[in-house]
């Protein structure tokens, strides 16, 4: 028995580049083989060091971005420096190599009918949201855009540079007031809710629990559909593990696997309570 | 040079001794992307109890220093629902299947192995008396050398098929509830289950996993692993099977070589989700360079 249909095998990938944008916040560019050109916005990547000790389980990243440069397919990861793993992914350099499992998970449901798509995406959560905005404008030319962008501080915005490239509109809001409405990022997209509702709009976002959570509770009298992406412990990413519960409302109260079912649910399924 | 890497455990025969670990490996479908499945000597899936089990609330998992703790609370389909829905898959591989369950009672465990005596395609029962996350399922039985070997004879009473007894490495003396086993009739016994841990987050001052108390698993184990297949060697006749850490070839040849008849592999896979089929690559390897054309003249030659 040959294993050439083993599409699935852990890839070694090169790193392209790696610099820091904002404070601790560093575009991690990686090689990857032609077949992650066809990832979806909301997938996700789980890595690790190639043949390091530690940090011993791969990380779950989003994909930030895939694209053709030359014969060579770059995959993006834009992460925020947070506990051990992160801090010696920070040190990686061009020509390291990394372990790469996936693209795993559901992407984001982006119905063709859609005419205005509303990105919250609370710091790092930035990291799907950006590159679901980037395949909406390449894949649906005039659709609307809106980004609301949450930070601490002005310097802390992550991801804005492109954003603001893809956006119709980019509406920014820092804990500090430092840029922006001053305040949380669900204070800001409250104020122009109202106008998103429908059936050609779709509201995505990503970022803290305590951010979705209260976005969940904004929307509880708007119609519109609004899917996030969760975050969970992970050691697999690909359903065999079962370390990655989340409660859903719709699977009768019980358990889903974020890495399988998810990491993309309705706002409205996730039991953020439980 | 061709190697023979057969073994027999109890009336379970396997091509090679390299199985996977239960809560691992899933139901094996989960992996037929990842691997060649077919290399493998045998899988052992999640463990199944007579009713579904939603398992504890999250967080489950947290990364150690070399390993893992995990309170994932034995969620599982039920072994009806398995039945029906994931062993269809399984007959459609070569490996041989091990079915691994837990009750809350000596009656239940009992019943479980009944039902699963009229599912074709299953080779094996691996009894769980030692998962640390459930207070009903686990402890009580794989602690007490009497109600273990009683849960055994009750499985062996029931079921037609061989029956691993799981041992768990949360005891003052690991052979003696071996032994205990053993004389209820026990086939083999695979050990070891995960140690007991926990972990703390110093900010928030809160225990990283919502259950407190998890299992341990993956490299920091495997020295206390082969210690305790080595010692259990030694106090029973019936087949061992290593379970520890075992993340290469060179980790799965200590057990051996300690006297394991076969050995499986968990935490690895979610490492490198083809760790099973290298290591099996790697044993075959290490058999021929070393002149030994069966994986027995190897098994428990340990030179003390
Ligand atoms: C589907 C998914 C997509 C993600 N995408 C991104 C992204 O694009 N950019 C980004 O910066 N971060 C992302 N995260 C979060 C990222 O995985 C964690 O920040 C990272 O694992 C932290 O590792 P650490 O070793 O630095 O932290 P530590 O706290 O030292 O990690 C300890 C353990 O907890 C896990 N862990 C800690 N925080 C999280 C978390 N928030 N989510 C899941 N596991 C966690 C780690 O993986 C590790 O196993 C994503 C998480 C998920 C589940
Ligand atoms: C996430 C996870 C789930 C597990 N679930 C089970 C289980 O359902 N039944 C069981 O007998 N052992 C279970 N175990 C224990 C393993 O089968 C194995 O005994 C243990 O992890 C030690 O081996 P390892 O270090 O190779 O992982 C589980 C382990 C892990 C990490
Ligand atoms: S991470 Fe293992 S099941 Fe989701």
């Amino acid at each position: 028995m040959g294993g050439f249909w083993i599409v699935k095998r852990d890839i070694c990938a090169t790193v392209f580049s790696q610099r820091e944008t904002v404070e601790r916040h560093f575009l991690l560019t990686v090689r990857v083989p032609a077949h992650f050109g066809n990832a979806l916005p909301g997938q996700f990547v789980m890595v690790r060091l190639k043949g390091g000790a530690a940090p011993f389980l791969s990380r779950p990243f989003s994909i930030y971005s895939v694209s053709s440069r030359g014969n060579d397919t770059c995959l993006e990861i834009f992460y925020q420096v947070v506990g051990e793993g992160t801090d010696i992914f920070s040190k990686l350099a061009e020509g390291d190599l990394l372990s790469i499992r996936g693209p795993l998970g559901k992407g984001f449901d982006i119905p063709p009918a859609c005419k205005t798509v509303v990105l919250v995406a609370g710091g790092i959560g930035v990291a799907p949201l950006s590159f679901l905005a980037q395949r909406c404008r390449e894949e649906m030319g005039d659709v609307e855009l809106i980004c609301y962008l949450g930070a601490g501080t002005a310097e802390s915005l992550a991801g804005l540079e492109r954003l603001e490239k893809i956006c119709t509109a980019v509406k920014i809001s820092t804990d500090d007031g430092s840029r922006g409405y001053r305040g949380l990022v669900t204070g800001l997209f409250e104020k122009d809710m109202d106008r998103y509702a429908g059936d050609t709009v779709r509201i995505y976002s990503c970022g803290p629990r305590a951010m979705l959570k209260s976005l969940q509770w904004l929307l509880k009298d708007n119609p519109a559909v609004c899917q996030v992406s969760l975050e969970e412990r992970m050691a697999c990413g690909f359903g065999a593990c079962l370390g990655c519960a989340v409660r859903i409302r719709s699977n009768g109260g019980g358990f889903v696997r974020v890495c399988t079912e998810g990491p993309i649910f309705d706002i409205r399924d996730v039991e953020f309570s439980g | 040079m061709k190697v023979q890497t057969g073994v027999d455990i109890g009336g379970l025969t396997l091509k090679n001794p390299v199985m996977t670990s239960s809560g691992t490996f899933g139901y094996g479908e989960e992996y037929a992307d990842y691997l060649d499945i077919n290399r493998l000597g045998a899988i052992v899936v999640k463990g199944l109890s007579l009713k579904p089990k939603e398992g504890n609330p999250p967080p489950r998992i947290m990364e150690t220093a070399s390993g893992m703790l995990n309170a994932v609370g034995l969620q599982n389909v039920g072994v009806e629902a398995f039945i029906e829905k994931k062993l269809p898959y399984l007959r459609t591989i070569d490996p041989a299947v091990v079915v691994n369950i837990f009750g809350n009672s000596v009656e239940e465990y009992g019943r479980i192995a009944e039902i699963l005596n009229d599912a074709n395609g299953v080779d094996a029962l691996e009894v769980n008396i030692s998962c640390p996350n459930v207070k009903e399922g686990g402890v009580a039985f794989g602690s007490d050398p009497l109600l273990a070997g009683e849960v055994t004879r009750a499985v062996k009473s029931a079921s037609r098929l061989p029956v691993i007894v799981k041992l768990t490495p949360n005891v003052t003396d690991i052979t003696e509830i071996a032994r205990s086993v053993e004389i209820a009739g026990a086939d083999a016994v695979s050990l070891i289950n995960t140690l007991t841990g926990m972990s703390i987050d110093i900010e928030k001052r809160i225990p990283h996993l919502k259950n407190i108390t998890g299992g341990l698993s993956g490299p920091a184990i495997k020295p206390v692993a082969l210690r305790m297949v080595w010692e259990t060697v030694k106090a029973v006749s019936i087949p061992v099977i290593g379970v520890g850490g075992i993340m290469s070839a060179s980790d799965a040849l200590e057990f051996l070589i300690a006297g394991a008849r076969a050995i499986q592999i968990g935490t690895a896979h979610f490492i490198d989700p083809s760790a099973a089929a290298h290591v099996v690559d790697g044993i075959e390897e290490y058999l021929s360079e070393h002149g030994l054309e069966d994986i027995r003249d190897l098994i428990g030659t340990l030179r003390t």
